[in-house]
C-alpha cells in the first residue's frame, strides 16, 4: 500500500485565478436542453449555479497558472531563481509535447537548473502532485512550486449536458518549501475503471481525424465528439462512495489522528450531491467539509481543492494553524487522501483571470 | 424493516411525492432518473446491498427494488 509519512515539508502558499467569464445554469439551461422541472432539480441536487470559464480559446491553463504564480511569488517575497522544481498537473497542457511544466520555467523566469515535468491527473491530480512536491523537498530540494489545474472547456463539449454545466476553469500554484512538519498520504489507483472518465481520442491507441471530431448523439442523451471527455457519472459516484469514506478511515488510522483533530476536510469538489453524501457517510458537516465550489465555480478538476481554500476558506488559512485532511478521487480511477500542518500560509481570495 | 418502511425509504431517497408500490413502473416516478439512480445505488449502499449502474437498466418496477433489498425486509 502506497503510504508516506514526511517530516520535513509544508505548504507556504496557496494562490488560485479561475477563468475571467462567469456563466450561470440559468442563462445555459435551454443550451443543454434542460426543461424548467429538471433545471430546478440538477440546482438543488447537484448544487449548479454558476461557473467561470475562459472567454477565449487563446487562455490555456498554463496562463491562469502563471498569474497564480506571480502572485503567489510576489506574496511569499521570493524570486522565481530560487525555486529548485515546477510541477504541473494537468489534462490540458499548451502541447501535446513538451511538457508545459518546462514552458512555464521560462515564463516565470526560473533558473534551468529547475527540475520542470507534467504529470497527468484530474480529480486525484492535487493530492498525487502534492505528495510529489513533498518528496522532493524530502529529497533535498528547498523549494518547489506545484501548479494544477485545468481548462477544462477545451475538453468539454458544449452541447453535453452531463458533464459541461459542472466543469469550471482553473489554475492554482502552491509553494511548497523545507520546515519541520509531519503530513501523511495514501494513494490508490485501479486502472479497470479508465473508460468511466476518459477522453477517447487524441492520443496514440484513437488518433484524431475526422471521425473523432465528428459530434454525435449518445445512449446518455448527451452530443460530443471522441475528442471530448466522457463521464459515466453513475459508475463515478458507485466508486466514491465505495472508495473514499474507507481511505479517510485507512489515513487517520495511519497518521493517529481521530476526526475531531481536522480543522477543514478539503474534498476534491466533484459536485454538491457527492459531497453531502460522503459528509453524511463519515459524520462531519458543512461548517468543516466545505462543498458549495460547484455552485460558485464549478468543478475546477485538479485545482479544485486549492480552489476551496482560496474560494471559501482565505481568512482561515491565512491567520492560523490549520489541520486539513485533503481528498481527490476520479480520473484514473485514481484517488488519494493527506493529511497535513500549515500555519499563516499566503491564501488571497480567488482572483478571476484578467486578459 | 417492513415493506412499507422499505416504500417510504425509497420515496423519501428520490425525494418524490408519489405513493409507491411493488407494481408502480419505475419510468412513471418522474424523480427516476440520473440522479435518482444515484440516490437509489447510495441507499442500497448504506443497507449493504451491492449494485452497479448496469443493473438498474435492468429493473421495470418498484418490485425489482424490493427483490434487490431481499431479507432486509422482513414484514
Amino acid at each position: 500500500m502506497a503510504k508516506l509519512h514526511f517530516k520535513n515539508a509544508s505548504i507556504r502558499g496557496i494562490v488560485t485565478t479561475v477563468g475571467d467569464k462567469k456563466v450561470t445554469i440559468d442563462e445555459e439551461a435551454s443550451k443543454f436542453g434542460y426543461d424548467e422541472k429538471l433545471l430546478k432539480r440538477v440546482k438543488k441536487s447537484m448544487g449548479f449555479n454558476s461557473r467561470y470559464v475562459v472567454s477565449s480559446e487563446d487562455i490555456c491553463t498554463s496562463d491562469l497558472c502563471l498569474a497564480s504564480a506571480k502572485k503567489l511569488l510576489s506574496g511569499c517575497n521570493i524570486e522565481a531563481k530560487s525555486i529548485d522544481a515546477l510541477l504541473m498537473v494537468t489534462q490540458t497542457p499548451d502541447y501535446k509535447a513538451p511538457s508545459t511544466a518546462i514552458i512555464l520555467q521560462d515564463r516565470l523566469g526560473c533558473s534551468t537548473d529547475t527540475i520542470a515535468y507534467d504529470i497527468n491527473l484530474g480529480c486525484s491530480g492535487f493530492i498525487n502532485g502534492l505528495m510529489s512536491a513533498y518528496s522532493l523537498i524530502e529529497s533535498g530540494l528547498n523549494r518547489v512550486l506545484l501548479c494544477v489545474g485545468d481548462v477544462a472547456s477545451k475538453f468539454a463539449y458544449e452541447k453535453d449536458k452531463n458533464l459541461t454545466p459542472l466543469m469550471g476553469d482553473a489554475g492554482s500554484a502552491i509553494l511548497i518549501e523545507k520546515s519541520l512538519s509531519d503530513s501523511y498520504f495514501i494513494l490508490h489507483s485501479d486502472g479497470s475503471g479508465y473508460e468511466h472518465l476518459i477522453i477517447p481520442a487524441g492520443g496514440c491507441r484513437y488518433p484524431c481525424n475526422e471521425e473523432a471530431l465528428t459530434p454525435k448523439e449518445r445512449g446518455d442523451g448527451s452530443i460530443r465528439r471522441d475528442v471530448d471527455m466522457y463521464m459515466n457519472g453513475a459508475e463515478i459516484f458507485n466508486f466514491t462512495i465505495k472508495v473514499v469514506p474507507k481511505m479517510f478511515d485507512e489515513l487517520l488510522e495511519f497518521a493517529g489522528k481521530s476526526k475531531d483533530e481536522i480543522d477543514y476536510f478539503v474534498l476534491h469538489q466533484a459536485n454538491r450531491y457527492i459531497l453531502q453524501n460522503i459528509s453524511k457517510r463519515i459524520g462531519v458537516g458543512s461548517d468543516r467539509l466545505p462543498m458549495e465550489t460547484v455552485s460558485t465555480y464549478g468543478n475546477q478538476n485538479s485545482a479544485s481543492i486549492p480552489g476551496t481554500i482560496n474560494g471559501f476558506l482565505s481568512d482561515k488559512y491565512s491567520s492560523k494553524k490549520v489541520t486539513s485532511l485533503f481528498a481527490g478521487f476520479g480520473i484514473g480511477l485514481s484517488w488519494g487522501a493527506c493529511i497535513v500542518e500549515s500555519k499563516n500560509i499566503f491564501a488571497p481570495a480567488i482572483e478571476q483571470y484578467k486578459i | 424493516m417492513t415493506q412499507q418502511e422499505f416504500l417510504e425509504a425509497i420515496a423519501e431517497a428520490l425525494d418524490c411525492e408519489m405513493e409507491l408500490s411493488g407494481e408502480t413502473i419505475l419510468d412513471d416516478i418522474d424523480e427516476y432518473d440520473s440522479i435518482g439512480v444515484l440516490s437509489l445505488m447510495s441507499y442500497f449502499d448504506e443497507l449493504g446491498i451491492k449494485v452497479s449502474p448496469n443493473d438498474f437498466e435492468k429493473f421495470e418496477t418498484v418490485q425489482d427494488l424490493i427483490n434487490l433489498a431481499g431479507d432486509k425486509i422482513d414484514g
